[in-house]
């Protein structure tokens, strides 16, 4: 059925202008739930990628030489493979190093430029069967000394805490920010139902003069969308406004050893904003689709 | 154009608003629907336009069995139909134009079918003068002719009337029973529940009176009692 847009864009903007008040309301709660999700989903990312190194169970990694040679590498290998102390490990080679750095600066090509895969040392990321301090450290001194090996470096109870802080904070952030979410849902539907009210001669007249059942829907639906969308937008908005103050906020990478970076990569963060505004746009469109279906008898 | 068999309407509450009624009614038809208020009358009508769903029975408006009609094929099956009130159910915040217009744009007519039609429809009404005034700017009898307007607008087969002069004079609903006389003679069949004996024992068209539910007289050329 040709639906006109310009009858559609006209129903919705006049029907959002009429309860401008509830609408506001609706808006704002999606703007601060939004703005909520988006800024613990960049916390979480800048955190997995400050600790990339130390994510699944590793607690030390033994740095090679650049200069290693292949079977100073295969002893080390066979090494770990024969200890029954080490769970599990994986081998970084200069150019798997070279990967990570590429993505872990990917924020900064002025270092990635700095630097090529034979910079790079390669190394092994131990997961050890037992994990308490005292003999992770008295595994990890074994590697110390073998030819080959440059450095050994465990990781620290602050990476630890770092991480455990960091779910926990995400964990809370999301519960909070799903209510008020849920909270926006129903606001929207109840703009909706007033807007619905406002106009029940019009769509009785619609029905009767058989317009079809989209038609009355969809420019209900539309004003859902649109709030949604601009809670998303404007929660968009403020983030990008606060990610400078946000990355200035973290520790730097030069103040925690182990750690590379607090940085949010421009890729997740594109990936983030997405996120928002599905979301919101979703938001809208159920609490809208909800009160069509339940109070527009047609 | 209409046929109804062996419908029977009950309502949540009990109450039967139509028991087993069989009429058959043929294109170009002028029915008037007559009884005392509550004994089934509007509830004819209202089955007519799907704004209800028979217990028993079939209904057949235009060749389809309504009943058998899916919920998204019910705006089409109106649009066949065309429906006044008693109380007109105008929009208050649209001009004459605009009401008559809007009956148009809501089923997707193009804007030149909007621009030609709806002039010629208020000019059969004889309200082409008034087409820039509100609703309430408006006597009764206006109001109710630019209801009739809205409801032919889009030339259905079949136009309902649910007491369309119950709000007016006699000399006014005079007026409106000749602009339904001649919407009929188009070939527009009209259906009108009423409990107007005056314009009944005038105009001398078919009668079907309903008490309490049962319709007991089914007249050609008849009279209210």
């Amino acid at each position: 059925m040709p639906m006109k847009v310009d009858y559609v864009v006209r129903e919705t903007t006049s029907n959002l202008g009429r309860n401008l008040s509830i609408t506001i309301a609706s808006v704002l709660t999606v703007f601060v739930s939004l703005v909520l999700v988006g800024s613990s989903l960049m916390l979480r990312t800048a955190v997995e990628n400050a600790t990339q190194r130390w994510q699944g169970g590793i607690e030390f990694v033994v740095y090679l030489n650049t200069t290693a040679s292949q079977d100073q590498i295969d002893s080390i290998a066979r090494a770990l493979d024969d200890s029954p102390e080490v769970e599990g490990y994986t081998y970084f080679d200069q150019e798997a190093s070279y990967e990570e750095f590429k993505r872990l600066f990917a924020d900064s090509p002025e270092m990635v430029d700095s630097v090529t895969a034979e910079d790079l040392p390669p190394s092994f990321r131990v997961k050890p069967v037992n994990k308490d301090a005292d003999s992770v450290r008295s595994l990890s001194d074994t590697f110390r000394e073998r030819a080959g090996v440059r450095d050994v470096i465990l990781a620290s109870k602050t990476i630890q805490l770092i991480q455990d802080m960091s779910r926990s904070l995400t964990l809370i952030i999301v519960v909070v920010a799903l209510g008020l979410l849920f909270v926006a849902g129903l606001l929207i539907l109840n703009t909706i139902r007033m807007a619905m009210f406002a106009r029940r001669r019009e769509i009785e007249v619609m029905k009767l003069v058989g317009a079809t059942n989209w038609f009355i829907r969809v420019p209900f639906m539309l004003e859902g969308l649109v709030q949604g969308l601009i809670g998303a937008l404007s929660a968009i908005g403020a983030l990008i406004l606060i990610r400078p103050v946000f990355e200035g906020w973290l520790p730097k990478a030069s103040e925690i050893p182990l750690v590379s970076g607090f940085t949010v990569g421009t890729g997740s963060l594109i990936g983030i904003y997405l996120l928002l505004a599905v979301v919101g746009a979703l938001v809208g469109t159920i609490g809208a689709g909800v009160a069509v279906t339940r109070f527009l008898d047609v | 154009m209409i046929t109804l068999q062996n419908v029977t309407k009950t309502y949540k509450n009990g109450t039967v608003a139509l028991r087993d009624a069989s009429v058959e009614i043929t294109k170009g038809e002028f029915v008037f629907l007559v009884g005392t208020s509550g004994s089934g009358k509007s509830t004819f009508i209202r089955l007519l336009n799907k704004e209800e769903t028979p217990e028993k029975g079939h209904i057949y408006v235009a060749g389809k069995d309504i009943g058998q009609l899916s919920s998204w094929k019910v705006p089409f099956l109106r649009r066949n139909i065309g429906c006044i009130f008693q109380d007109f159910k105008l929009l208050p915040s649209k001009t004459v134009f605009e009401n008559v217009a809007f009956a148009l744009e809501v089923i997707g007519r193009p804007r030149s079918v909007v621009q030609t039609q709806v002039p010629a429809i208020l000019d059969l009404v004889g309200l082409g003068h008034k087409a820039s005034n509100f609703p309430d700017e408006l006597s009764g009898g206006e109001q109710q002719r630019v209801s009739v307007a809205r409801a032919f607008v889009n030339r259905p087969l079949i136009l309902l009337a649910d007491e369309p002069t119950g709000n007016l004079d006699p000399a006014t609903s005079v007026g409106i029973m000749r602009l339904l006389d001649r919407i009929n003679k188009t070939g527009t069949t009209v259906v009108m529940a009423t409990h107007d004996r005056g314009i009944v024992d005038t105009m001398r068209r078919r009668v079907i009176e309903i008490d309490r539910g049962t319709i007991v007289r089914d007249q050609a050329r008849g009279v209210y009692e």
